[in-house]
């Protein structure tokens, strides 16, 4: 088990900050495994809220407009498509009615999910829509995922101190829709002032929740590493959890279905803590999705160094160095940190076996290192290599520096190739 | 090739910290100086001169043969080298002749780690290699009734902690804390254990091998009679405690630590009563180290969500240890008919054929 000494004091107290609109959005418009289809042409003036690309399918996603303004048209950043959009600066606003919730199914809830582009908020991106199709099995739990084990984070922190009772009513609402037993905010032992605020806010609301307080462990965030520590089951990688009766929804997640069905609002916004150890004004911040990462660099006074920091979007431990300050918000960036340049060099494997101790699958990761060099796949398969879940522990404790990570993913990239 | 060496800027961009080579190395020498501040209370500069000269020695030996067989500068800087030859010194005499510990020194890190590929990558541990060497290249000086009965030269034979009193008890407490008997590492059990307990909280060690090691002893020894059974305390602590623990030459994984530390501490009881006077505990350790990396992938760990087939499991374990038991007989068979030495011997040859044919081709791969 691993515990990283916790970096989320920088931005904790933080209130929640307001990041002025760029001039220009760049939309992105890939989601969790699909590109989206533009739904504007270049010239169209769109307003706020407004739907501006979709794609059909099973993994599907949508987009709408964070501002109002005219649509200059797409391009292309390292091998993804972007929509630019001018900010017209007017904010006219177009909302679909709001929704009567009273007579909403399960079929109709999913269906708007996917309508107001709704991913998970955790990072994966994963469509929400997707976990609210109907199964055999009834949900009766419900997780609200609040547990941010990425050492720099406190978005999630920041939403649950601020919006409290919208995340419980958004909570009520999945649970009445799913007709599920119990609700259970999930939340780390260093964040457990929030078990108060949770249970009083629960109070005055007369909502009936569970407060779980889990260990400050990493990865506690990831969704089987939740779902163990609340309900005791050890679900497999690649199983559903709902097939378990259980869901799982990240705060954030749950923050845009407030949005969406009690202000009939898409997902235009998040929290992003703006933090990192080599930057120079950390906070958390309302950030729209499209807004560059050069811009809310500028707008915090930091700089764009690159041969001396390395630019994060996502968290320490999983989130990706960017190659380019045009690059955007999207929905799942729930940080964006300022790195020191970590040493690339690497010295010899001393097997003191700590990648084994610490990882969450119970996995081998040098052993894939040993495997992936020489070429030995079908021991990749047999070791398990397909249930890592990136999380980054085991390069984070190796004393040498071992490329764990460079392997597994090429690892990964045969097996996946081969199957 | 070498690019296979660097890292990509892929996630995690967040490292430990105080986790380095370096700095575990610099653990173990810290978990060791007691040892060597006791050894230079019972046998003043002699004491000191052994452990200075191993340590220079295998410093020396590191720079040349790094250089000349991996083409590295700077492996010095490791520390391994200070380990290693702290940790040979720790099972010498301090009346051993200063060439013959250059000798083992070299051959420690030559054989030892260099050959293999270099800090890491060796299947056997170094000191252990180094003392073999010795006792193999200079067999007469090395078992001699000369180097290993030196009362005379003991500087402080006891501390007399406990002068008030003279019962059984004050004297066997006397004689953990202190008592110059055996190799340079063995004068005190509780350094030993201090070094050992200082490792498992610096999470450099963990208990598994030495308790289970010291465990399946222990149960040896009260099931099958103790009578005519002599081994040294302070050797078993040293070898359970640093030796057996060695990184790259013993397993990963938990269950594979148990397992391993549990076989070391039955071949030695096995060694022991076959005949073996001085060199069980470095035969148990070394044969053991051989089956280290496959004890590792046996018992990995169990898998999140996933269920095991204990009997196959339990089939494999089985098989494995009556390997290492026909292993351990065959080794007292040789010990037994004075053969041990044409080991040594294979062995170097295995290792030139090894280096020439891939170990040095693999020098940039860091596993």
């Amino acid at each position: 088990m691993l515990l990283i000494p916790s970096l989320k004091s920088k931005t904790k107290k933080s209130e929640v900050g307001q990041i002025a609109d760029p001039e220009d959005f760049y939309i992105p418009l890939d989601g969790y495994r699909n590109v989206m289809t533009p739904l504007v042409e270049i010239g169209n003036q769109v307003e706020k809220y407004q739907l501006l690309a979709a794609c059909d399918g099973l993994f599907a996603a949508s987009i709408h407009a964070p501002v109002s303004g005219i649509v200059k048209g797409t391009f292309n950043l390292n091998g993804k498509q972007f929509l630019h959009l001018q900010n017209d600066f007017r904010n006219r606003e177009t909302l679909a009615a709001v929704i009567a919730m009273e007579e909403i199914t399960q079929e109709q809830f999913a269906e708007r999910l996917f309508e107001y582009g709704i991913e998970g908020a955790g990072g994966s991106r994963f469509p929400t829509g997707l976990k609210f199709k109907k199964n055999e099995t009834p949900i009766k739990t419900i997780i609200v995922n609040g547990a941010e084990c990425e050492p720099y984070l406190s978005a999630d922190y920041a939403l649950m101190k601020h919006h409290t009772a919208e995340l419980l009513r958004a909570a009520v609402l999945i649970k009445k829709v799913l007709g599920a037993e119990q609700i259970v905010f999930a939340i780390e032992k260093q964040n457990k002032e929030l078990e108060k605020l949770l249970l009083r806010s629960a109070r005055e609301n007369e909502v009936k929740i569970n407060v779980k307080i889990l260990p400050d462990s990493y990865p506690q965030g990831g969704e089987l590493q939740v779902i163990k520590s609340v309900t005791g089951k050890e679900l497999k990688k690649g199983s559903i959890p709902a097939q378990h009766g259980i869901l799982v929804n990240n705060v954030g997640t749950l923050w845009s279905i407030y949005n969406a069905f009690f202000h009939s609002r898409p997902t235009i916004e998040r929290i992003v803590t703006i933090s990192g150890n080599r930057c120079a004004n950390t906070g958390n911040y309302k950030v729209k999705i499209g807004t560059p990462i050069a811009h809310l660099l500028r707008e915090t006074g930091n700089e764009w160094n690159p041969d001396e920091q390395m630019i994060i979007l996502g968290g320490a431990m999983m989130g990706k160095a960017v190659s380019s300050p045009l690059l955007p918000i999207h929905k799942g960036s729930g940080g964006l940190l300022v790195m020191q340049k970590l040493r690339l060099e690497s010295d010899n494997c001393i097997k003191c076996g700590a990648c084994v101790d610490v990882c969450p699958q119970k996995l081998m990761p040098l052993e894939f290192v040993r495997f992936n060099q020489s070429g030995n796949t079908a021991s990749l398969k047999d070791f398990n290599l397909l249930d890592c879940i990136e999380c980054g522990a085991c390069a984070y404790v190796c004393p040498s520096d071992v490329p764990l990570m460079e392997n597994i993913f090429r690892g990964k990239d045969k097996l996946l190739k081969n199957a | 090739m070498p690019n296979m060496l660097l890292k990509a800027s892929i996630n995690p961009y967040l490292k430990a910290r105080f986790s380095t080579v370096q700095i575990v190395m610099l653990d173990v020498v810290i978990a060791l100086l007691p040892l060597v501040y006791v050894a230079w209370l019972a046998y003043g500069m002699m004491a000191l001169q052994v452990i200075g000269v191993a340590v220079a020695a295998a410093m020396l030996a590191d720079v040349i043969f790094s250089l000349i067989f991996l083409g590295k500068k700077d492996t010095l800087l490791d520390g391994s080298a200070v380990v290693t030859g702290l940790l040979l010194a720790f099972t010498l005499s301090p009346a051993t002749p200063l060439y013959i510990v250059v000798f083992g020194s070299f051959s420690a890190i030559l054989f030892g780690k260099i050959v293999w590929g270099g800090l890491g990558k060796n299947r056997f541990n170094p000191a252990l290699v180094g003392r073999e060497f010795m006792s193999v290249f200079f067999a007469s000086t090395m078992s001699s009734s000369g180097i290993w009965k030196n009362n005379d030269l003991i500087n402080t034979s006891s501390l007399h902690l406990f002068e008030n009193s003279d019962t059984v008890l004050s004297n066997y407490l006397e004689g953990i804390f202190f008592k110059t008997s055996g190799a340079l590492g063995e004068y005190s059990a509780i350094c030993l254990v201090l070094g050992g307990v200082y490792l498992m909280l610096r999470n450099r060690i963990s208990w598994h091998i030495p308790l289970s090691l010291l465990g399946a002893l222990m149960l040896m020894l009260w099931l099958f009679g103790n009578d005519d059974v002599s081994f040294s305390t302070g050797g078993v602590l040293l070898g359970a405690i640093f030796m057996a623990t060695d990184m790259p030459s013993s397993p990963t994984t938990k269950y594979g630590k148990l397992y391993y530390g549990m076989m070391i501490g039955i071949t030695i009881y096995i060694f022991i009563i076959g005949g073996c006077r001085q060199e069980y505990m470095s035969y148990a350790i070394l044969m053991m180290n051989g089956f280290s990396h496959q004890i590792s992938l046996l018992f990995q760990p169990r898998v999140w969500g996933q269920k095991i087939d204990r009997k196959a499991k339990l089939e494999d374990v089985f098989m494995l240890t009556l390997k290492i038991l026909a292993v351990s007989s065959a080794i007292l068979t040789l010990y037994y008919y004075e053969l041990i030495h044409y080991l040594v011997y294979i062995f170097v040859i295995y290792l030139i054929f090894k280096f020439n044919y891939s170990f040095s081709k693999q020098v940039d791969n860091t596993i």
